[in-house]
């Protein structure tokens, strides 16, 4: 039997049970091909890939990530649950030091979900690599450094927004421009809160990009900004809907492209999110990733419908992924010489206001947002969100606050000061549901 | 039920050992030296000898036989060269897999779904035939990846050798040795069985000349690392199945004889060097996932699962700063029985727990290891059992938090996993009554030794029937229903029709067929049993355009109770 070079602990979880609704991509047969050959490579008889049993995460660890409106239990099933504890255990296999690399194999996803949770969005209900980082970060201390790098085609606009205003936390997502794909959102100017500006960076890829492409943008940007940031953990992100028989996207990724993206990056843990070419793409590509996670030789994997030109992209995608590589380089160059005060106001506080549309549960919230500019920490928060669900006609207020890790003694006070307001209007009838999230104090 | 009288001989590498049972009671007991050079006249002066303490014994008999001839041949390297004609496909490079032998590679592909996405180079095939028969290779084995989903490759490669070269003797198909995934395994499943195929035959030969004539043997079955037996003749094609029967002649043996064979239990069966540690679920031995490992090879035989440790009461005896350890290697004969180093055996023998050899030169070797740590040689003696059973019970509840860890697949498994933990632990092997009650109480159960403990495993020999499994694939969107071991693969009739109903069956019509081929008689056929199932709707487009059934049908192990005459 033959030996990895890495140690790879699988946490393989396809819930084969489970889907959002019998047609839907996210459903029962989503990782059937995958398991079909992983098992027939025999991958899992080689010496140092070991495969594990996932954890079921409790509601604490799912609240250190998310407001979830109005219960944990209303807008996480089981299968969230476990997808989201066996992304937690990934990541506990590599801190201490059970494998090197792992690999959360894992479904339902959950890229898409934001801080607040009224529903489901994006096929998303939880957020897995936000409830892991913050895991990481209570069991293994607080100043660990987690760069995440989302490659899936689509932007990573729910992980973008938890982790906005943290400055632990380096999140890099390339993706089809959001202005040919949902969710829209993930411009190179959305670059992150007062508090972390800068440590958001998105890196959006014109439809047709190939391969080369999303190497060049590995070698020429995503690496040297990992080089330069010095993370102590590199998660990645992994859909694989760039790939070239996606039905959602327009992208042209192969399998080998993305097992060298892999090589590449060299990540610490990786985790599935979303990609539903599910015969064409995702038996060829996880066993890719696998492999190279592993050190194996993945040369000979193939889609069994590769052409030579299968990953090839037009003149004029190259060149224009040239010119994002050239101005998002700048933006990293310069990001702290950037004038704070002309982008996020000379005030108090920062301000802003969303719209954010649930499509998987036709859910529209209103959210307005305000974050404490400090000067001694990344600032108290409070997030005023109203959600009509379309289905029921139902409307839901919420008001939260929320005290970042290491916050500063006036900002606790404040925070706390702004929840009893916000408690005065829940016993005034005017929110249906108020929340104090202390990550710190995990409560 | 048969009523024949059944003769159970278990050859092992240091005994052999028989048992005869009629009408449920042990008659007769045997233990002879193996005689390594002859594994026949081991088995036939076993026969004799059981026969001889059973008195005289008139009808014809059923022998149940295990061995460890293809076991030996393949952890000794001996075999036929062996052509290993692999299909790989696209996906990981053969030459990282680590096989321990070549195997020449021929283009094709078969995909996930059985689809042919490459068609079979012909020619590369005819060369690599052609190279081998010119340098006188007479065995073939040949495995594609996905061959269990579509053989076509496999008996294409067949079929150019029976018409191009017939002096390959033996040739054997992956998909025929099982219908689980995992190529790699299923190309050394294959090489090891046309390896050994040949030595096979002329074993089956000389047994059936030896004795079938002289003792009246109206049927014999050979032992499998299931558990199960086959017929001998079917031995003949599928014998890399009867590797690794001795341990799960051990497990048969315990569910012969325990008093409850119905419960959770831990079978432990204590050697001299190794102790075994089986797994029984509501009376059900635990199957290995994946299949039975031997010499480095992982093949896709069905096996018990046991899990070896090397504790034995001839294990060496350590002592450092955190105690007495005991193995992993073998300290050689027991000072009591005249070795020199000191042995759990020793302890044992020193504090009166078990009459073996010379009470006297145990405590003399007591004395020696004891003396510079400070101990009497009785309070040493005392650490060294206390210690045995301290890892014994560390070991056997480590087994279940690896079983209990296993992966699984699905969201009710993950929230409702079955309880598999023991209710007592049975204890087999000489050491046993030793070392078993005192684990046992460090792990809070009862315990019990079995009678015969000697002799069960030629007693789970006897006590075993035919057993087989198939893997029937239904892929409804294609229309196509394979059964890989059964060489089966057809057009689904009515498409619309086909159903899980249907599905299950079907596997269940065709595990009993098979299994009367291997030779069970009307109950044990009848006694088939789904033991996996799954169904999933195939989505193409947002509609239903197919469902896929995957279901394995078994004849599980089971053994006929036995009590003491």
């Amino acid at each position: 039997m033959n030996t990895a070079t890495c140690r790879v602990g699988l946490v393989f979880f396809p819930a084969f049970d489970w889907a959002i609704s019998p047609d839907h991509p996210e459903r029962e047969e989503r990782l059937l091909y995958t398991r079909d050959q992983i098992a027939e490579e025999g991958l899992l008889d080689i010496s140092g890939i070991e495969e594990y049993r996932p954890l079921i995460a409790a509601d604490a660890d799912i609240e250190r990530a998310h407001v979830c409106v109005p219960t944990v239990n209303s807008v996480a099933t089981q299968s969230h649950r476990i997808a989201a504890g066996g992304t937690m255990l990934a990541a506990d296999l590599v801190l201490q030091g059970r494998a090197d690399r792992t690999f959360a194999l894992l479904r339902p996803p959950g890229h898409h979900a934001m801080r607040i949770v009224h529903g489901s969005r994006g096929f998303c209900n939880i957020n897995n690599e936000a409830i892991m980082v913050e895991h990481i970060r209570s069991a293994y201390g607080a100043d660990k450094r987690i760069a995440i790098v989302d490659t899936d085609a689509h932007h990573a606009d729910g992980t973008q927004d938890i982790f906005y205003n943290d400055p632990g936390v380096l999140h890099i997502s390339l993706h089809q421009d959001g202005r040919t794909l949902y969710p829209g959102t993930g411009s190179i100017d959305e670059r992150g809160g007062p508090a972390a500006y800068g440590l958001t960076v998105n890196i959006p890829l014109p439809p047709g990009t190939g391969d080369p492409g999303m190497l060049y943008v590995m070698e020429h940007l995503v690496m040297p900004i990992l080089h330069d940031w010095q993370p102590h953990l590199i998660v990645n992100a992994a859909g694989q809907d760039n790939h070239y028989t996606d039905p959602l996207t327009n992208m042209n990724f192969t399998a080998q492209g993305y097992a060298r993206l892999t090589e590449m990056l060299a990540p610490d843990i990786v985790v599935l999110e979303g990609g539903y070419s599910i015969e064409g793409a995702l038996p060829y590509v996880n066993l890719g990733i696998l492999l190279a996670l592993a050190g194996l030789d993945y040369s000979a994997v193939r889609e069994p419908d590769w052409r030579p030109d299968s990953a090839t992209q037009p003149q004029a995608v190259t060149d224009a992924i040239a010119r994002t590589v050239t101005a998002l380089q700048g933006l990293w160059a310069t990001r702290r010489e950037a004038d704070l005060e002309a982008i996020f106001g000379a005030g108090q506080f920062f301000q802003r206001r969303r719209d954010i549309y649930y499509d998987t549960d036709n859910i529209m919230e209103r959210q307005s947002e305000q974050i404490r500019l400090c000067n001694t920490c990344s600032g108290w928060r409070s997030i005023r969100s109203e959600a009509l669900h379309a289905f029921s006609g139902r409307a839901v207020r919420i008001g939260a606050v929320i005290i970042p890790r290491r916050a500063c003694r006036q900002c606790r006070l404040d925070a706390q000061g702004e929840f009893e307001q916000l408690s005065a209007l829940w016993r005034a009838g005017r929110l249906n549901l108020t929340c104090l999230q202390d990550i710190e104090a995990d409560s | 039920m048969t009523s024949l009288p059944v003769l159970g001989i278990d050859v092992g590498g240091t005994n052999t050992d028989a048992a005869l049972i009629i009408d449920g009671e042990v008659v007769g007991i045997a233990k002879v030296r193996t005689d390594p050079g002859s594994l026949i006249h081991s088995t036939a002066a076993a026969f004799a000898e059981a026969l001889r303490s059973a008195g005289h014994v008139s009808s014809p008999l059923e022998l149940h036989l295990s061995t460890t001839l293809s076991t030996n041949a393949i952890v000794e390297g001996r075999g036929d060269p062996t052509l290993a004609l692999a299909v790989p496909g696209p996906g990981m490079r053969i030459e990282d897999l680590g096989l321990g032998f070549s195997a020449w590679q021929a283009g094709g592909a078969i995909d996930h779904r059985g689809r042919e996405t490459a068609p079979l180079d012909v020619e590369s095939v005819r060369d690599a035939l052609k190279s081998a028969a010119d340098s006188g290779i007479v065995a073939l084995a040949v495995a594609g990846k996905f061959s269990h989903r579509n053989p076509a490759h496999e008996l294409q490669i067949e079929q150019a050798a029976l018409e191009g070269y017939p002096q390959f003797a033996s040739i054997t198909l992956g998909h025929r040795m099982s219908g689980r995934a995992n190529f790699p395994r299923r190309l050394a499943t294959a090489y090891l069985n046309a390896r050994i195929q040949r030595r096979q035959s002329e074993f089956v030969k000389m047994l059936e000349q030896l004795m079938l004539s002289e003792h009246r043997v109206a049927q014999a079955f050979l032992l499998k690392a299931d558990g199960g037996t086959m017929r001998l003749s079917e031995s003949m094609h599928r014998p890399i199945e009867s590797i690794l029967s001795g341990p799960a002649a051990s497990t048969m043996g315990a569910l012969a004889l325990a008093a409850d064979p119905g419960v959770n239990a831990a079978v432990i069966d204590i050697g001299g060097t190794t102790t075994d540690i089986s797994v029984l679920v509501s009376g059900d031995p635990v199957f290995d996932r994946h299949g039975a490992v031997i010499a480095g090879h992982a093949t896709l035989v069905p096996a018990l699962f046991a899990r070896s440790i090397g504790l034995g009461g001839d294990s060496e005896v350590r002592c450092d700063q955190s105690g007495v350890r005991i193995g992993p290697c073998s300290a050689g004969t027991p000072a009591a029985l005249g070795g020199n180093a000191v042995t759990p055996t020793d302890a044992a023998a020193a504090l009166g727990l078990a009459q073996i050899g010379s009470r006297t030169r145990a405590i003399r070797a007591l004395a020696d290891f004891a003396g510079p740590i400070g101990l009497s040689p009785m309070a040493a003696a005392e650490r060294i059992v206390s210690a045995f059973a301290a890892q014994l019970a560390a070991e056997v509840e480590a087994v279940y938090t690896s079983l209990e860890s296993a992966p699984v697949y699905t969201v009710s498994e993950m929230l409702t996993s079955p309880n598999i933990r023991p209710v007592r632990l049975i204890g087999l092997g000489a050491p046993a009554p030793v070392f078993v009650p005192r684990a046992a109480a460090l792990m809070g159960l009862p315990f019990e030794l079995l009678p015969f403990h000697a002799a069960a495993n030629a007693i789970g020999a006897a006590a075993s029937r035919p057993t087989t499994s198939i893997t029937l694939h239904a892929d409804t969107a294609l229309g196509i229903l394979t059964i890989p071991e059964a060489g089966y693969r057809a057009q689904l009739p009515s498409r619309p029709d086909f159903g899980l109903r249907q599905a299950r069956a079907e596997a269940l019509t065709w595990a009993e067929r098979a299994a009367r081929s291997l030779g069970a008689d009307a109950d044990a056929a009848h006694d088939v049993s789904i033991v996996e199932e799954e169904s999933f709707n195939v989505v193409r487009g947002f509609h239903t355009v197919g469902r896929i059934f995957s279901i394995k049908a078994q004849v599980r192990p089971k053994a006929r109770r036995v009590d003491e005459a």
